[in-house]
């Protein structure tokens, strides 16, 4: 087989994603491509928790919904094979380890070296008394033995990867946003905790120091946004991330960034609401919400990574969009991006950043500087505080070039055309993402796609003959002439996103007049899989 | 003495606190020899948020209530910076409230200065948090039913490392505290007694006058927590001057990342990940 789909389940609290992981990166030493996935209930304890891991010797970047290997720590079987997990973990001396056993039991079955996963023991467990490591490496022992002496014959057949992994690493799409914004020169990350997104906060907390950042828990997403927005008034590279709810707190802060042209970056990663919703899992229901939030019409940047590599790449130059535009940008992640773990180039090591649209060559004056100079581009040079001779007010309320209050209605229409230009700005510049043709460069068929489920799809096309993909991770202000050209041979069109009523379908009506009739969509809260893709193409 | 204000007329009414208000903080600002490129004033929304386009100095006119987190934000981006707060009590006690308790607790290095005149007076005199028990308002035209909210003793409550209270008929006092608070290393907050001539008409200069008394001729240690409290709680005068203050590290200097250098100093040219991604492997 090219590839196989291995999965555990158990109670929360059981580490059920811990061994999930632990799986997965012993399959990435071995070689393979992975695609990790957890389904979770919001709960401490109890419930049902899974992690599935695709794994493979060619690129994979989404789930199956057919399991070739489960561990079920409840019925304590492997593959439906009993298996004396509790036994061997008590053998091991540390009943705790019944999941180690699981692991060294599918270790043997899926052809998995177990010296591969004695080393992710090690570094799972660093910092822990060495007894404990002890008696994982011997529980992963015994469940190895255990599977070889009794199932020796149910061993899985998977092909060897074709060749050895280079440059790769394995990582989730919250760490690559993550690391994409410190890459793009952020320097300050606030945030109120909110599934999906919380483990952006973890993770940049726990690396601050190293990361040369400063990370704050503000009290409520409220503070958060409008502290982030101060950040960024006054200079500093700033980003936040939350959920729908929080986001929602966050819209008038939204337009406070649009409405002063102050820059921020926010990461709405989505999961299926209204309100509180289905937090623990996945959905793109947001779209809409994020290209229209907050009261009236001011430029924004909306933008969607379909994977790590995406979301790593777009993190950094929202940074850099939003300063050189001074507007908010909104990344749209979700649930199954932002938890989901994929094997993945290695971005660069090293990146550089400029500064952009900053007033330069002041001197001392006791005149207010014109900071919203209507200019043809719509961006006016901006001097940060303290500099001297570029003093004037970043206003919510309108304001004329000065920044001071005004009502008088030429002044209001100009500084609204002003803000406006830079959509046009933007469109027009090299900085525009037009969406990405995946497949043949002519086919019978299109699907047309956004955000998390490029790997679903990618997944799904080599199944699907005359069939191609076009994928936007660039949203709004929305490009119409990238997204014309790609489907010139009148293809005919499917969308695929996960949300009930169609939104990119609506986007494209809205932008285009093109009214697209097959949607696949699915909003259920789960991810897509590629067999649901390749169903609904051949049912057209 | 530097340009501390804009050509643009104030638009108060006659009799309005803010113009003394006004000018103390431009009296404080000459005192402490602030450049005007030196100083960020935050303004929420209120009558005394539209001091934005009068004061000749960086501004930032925040959201309604949402005057403090930018402020903290911004003192973030650059600690050089003197960050003030221009507010009012609906801004600081009701819709931000939690804004306060937050910077409060966290000491940030910021001078919260409330235009406290017990009601909302921008939006035509409803009640607002400081509002006394029983007063008639558009917004409660049988009178309030809330206990009035207590500003000090919930600064204090909050860990507030300085908290004092003004009175827009004292200028003099007034600089003085705004001069202290100042100087202060974290979290100020001075709660302004301001008439609003306009809309509380029972609370006129000469009540105010007859009303309070000075803390420091009274006594008090402002080292004195549970005396500080005790002040703060008292009706039927209203104690102004400094009621508490005590030494407490400011929140940028926990981060060793700033005791060199502002955060917006930090160079971003170059950016190297290595050793973060080598963990990926």
């Amino acid at each position: 087989m090219a590839f196989l789909n291995w999965k555990i389940a158990g109670a929360a609290g059981e580490g059920i994603k811990v061994s999930g992981l632990m799986l997965q990166k012993t399959a990435f030493r071995a070689g393979f491509y992975s695609y990790g996935s957890t389904e979770y209930p919001s709960l401490i304890r109890g419930g049902h928790n899974t992690f599935e891991v695709v794994i493979s010797n060619e690129p994979v970047a989404s789930g199956r919904i057919k399991v070739d290997l489960l561990v079920d720590l409840k019925a304590s079987t492997i593959a439906s094979l009993p298996f004396p997990l509790a036994d061997l973990a008590k053998q091991s001396g540390n009943l705790l380890t019944k999941n180690t056993v699981a692991l060294g039991g599918s270790c043997f079955l899926l052809g998995l070296d177990l010296s591969l996963l004695k080393a992710v023991i090690k570094e799972a467990f660093a910092g822990k008394d060495q007894t404990i490591i002890d008696q994982n490496y011997q529980a992963a022992q015994l469940g190895f033995d255990f599977a070889a002496k009794n199932y020796s014959d149910k061993k899985l057949k998977l092909d060897a990867p074709k060749q050895p992994l280079n440059n790769k690493i394995m990582l989730n799409g919250n760490e690559a946003l993550a690391l994409g914004a410190v890459a793009g020169g952020m320097k300050f990350y606030c945030a109120y905790p909110m599934t999906p997104s919380t483990p952006i906060l973890h993770y940049l907390a726990a690396k601050a120091e190293k990361l040369g950042i400063v990370v704050n828990h503000a009290e409520d997403e409220i503070g958060v946004i409008n502290m982030a927005i101060g950040a960024g008034a006054g200079g500093v590279r700033s980003m936040v991330a939350t959920s729908g709810g929080g986001f929602s707190l966050m819209t008038e802060g939204l337009g406070l960034a649009g409405g002063t042209e102050t820059p921020v970056v926010i990461i709405l990663g989505m999961r299926p609401g209204p309100a509180s919703g289905m937090p623990t899992w996945s959905g793109q229901g947001d779209l809409l919400f994020a290209i229209n939030a907050a009261q009236d019409e001011f430029p924004r940047i909306v933008l969607a990574p379909g994977d790590p590599q995406e979301a790593f790449a777009l993190a950094a130059k929202a940074q850099n969009l939003a300063e050189k535009y001074q507007l908010p940008v909104i990344i749209l992640s979700d649930k199954n991006l932002g938890e989901g773990y994929y094997t993945t180039n290695r971005p660069a090591d090293k990146h550089h950043n400029q500064r952009y649209s900053l007033a330069s060559g002041l001197t001392e004056s006791d005149q207010p500087f014109a900071r919203y100079q209507v200019t043809e581009s719509g961006i006016s040079p901006r001097p940060l505080p303290g500099t001297p001779g570029g003093i004037h007010l970043i206003n919510s309320y309108e304001h004329d070039e000065l920044g001071y209050a005004t009502e008088v209605a030429a002044e209001r229409t100009k500084q609204m055309n002003k803000r406006l230009t830079k959509l046009k700005t933007i469109l027009a510049s090299p900085d525009l993402i037009g969406p990405k043709r995946y497949g043949p460069t002519t086919a019978k068929t299109t699907i047309i796609s956004w955000g998390s489920n490029k790997g679903a799809i990618i997944d799904a096309l080599e199944q699907l003959p005359d069939t191609n993909f076009i994928h936007f991770s660039w949203l709004w202000p929305f490009p119409q002439n990238q997204f014309l050209s790609l489907i010139a041979g009148k293809p005919r069109l499917m969308t695929v996103e996960a949300n009930a009523t169609g939104q990119i379908s609506k986007l494209i009506a809205q932008e285009t007049g093109m009214i697209i009739k097959d949607n696949l969509l699915k909003y259920d809260g789960r991810q897509f899989y590629s067999e649901e893709i390749i169903e609904a193409v051949k049912k057209l | 003495m530097s340009q501390r204000v804009t050509n643009i007329s104030p638009t108060w009414c006659p009799g309005c606190g803010n113009f003394a208000i006004l000018g103390a903080i431009k009296a404080a600002l000459d005192q402490l020899q602030i450049k005007t490129h030196q100083a960020v004033f935050v303004y929420d929304v209120g009558c005394s948020g539209n001091m934005a386009d009068f004061v000749f100095a960086y501004g930032f006119h925040a959201l309604h209530g949402r005057g403090l987190p930018p402020a903290a934000g911004i003192k973030l981006a650059n600690h050089n910076l003197k960050v003030f707060v221009i507010i009012g009590d609906g801004g600081c006690y009701g819709e931000g409230v939690g804004h306060l308790l937050s910077l409060a607790r966290g000491n940030h290095d910021v001078t919260v200065l409330t235009h406290d005149n017990f009601l909302y007076s921008l939006t035509t005199g409803q009640k607002s948090p400081t509002t006394p028990k029983g007063q008639v308002t558009p917004s409660t035209p049988l009178g309030t039913t809330d206990e009035p909210f207590n500003p000090l003793a919930t600064a204090l409550t909050n860990s507030a490392s300085f908290v004092a209270r003004g009175f827009a008929g004292d200028i003099p006092h007034l600089t003085k505290l705004l001069v202290e608070a100042t100087k202060h290393q974290g979290f100020s907050l001075i709660d302004v007694l301001q008439p609003c001539p306009t809309y509380n008409k029972s609370r006129p200069y000469s009540w105010y006058r007859e009303h309070v008394e000075y803390l420091d001729k009274l006594g008090h240690d402002p080292a004195n927590l549970e005396a500080a409290w005790k002040a703060s709680y008292k009706t039927d005068k209203l104690p102004i001057g400094v009621f508490y203050q005590v030494p407490r590290t400011p929140w940028h200097e926990n981060f060793a990342l700033l005791k060199d250098k502002p955060l917006v100093e930090a160079d971003i040219r170059q950016i190297d990940l290595t050793q973060v991604l080598d963990e990926f492997k």
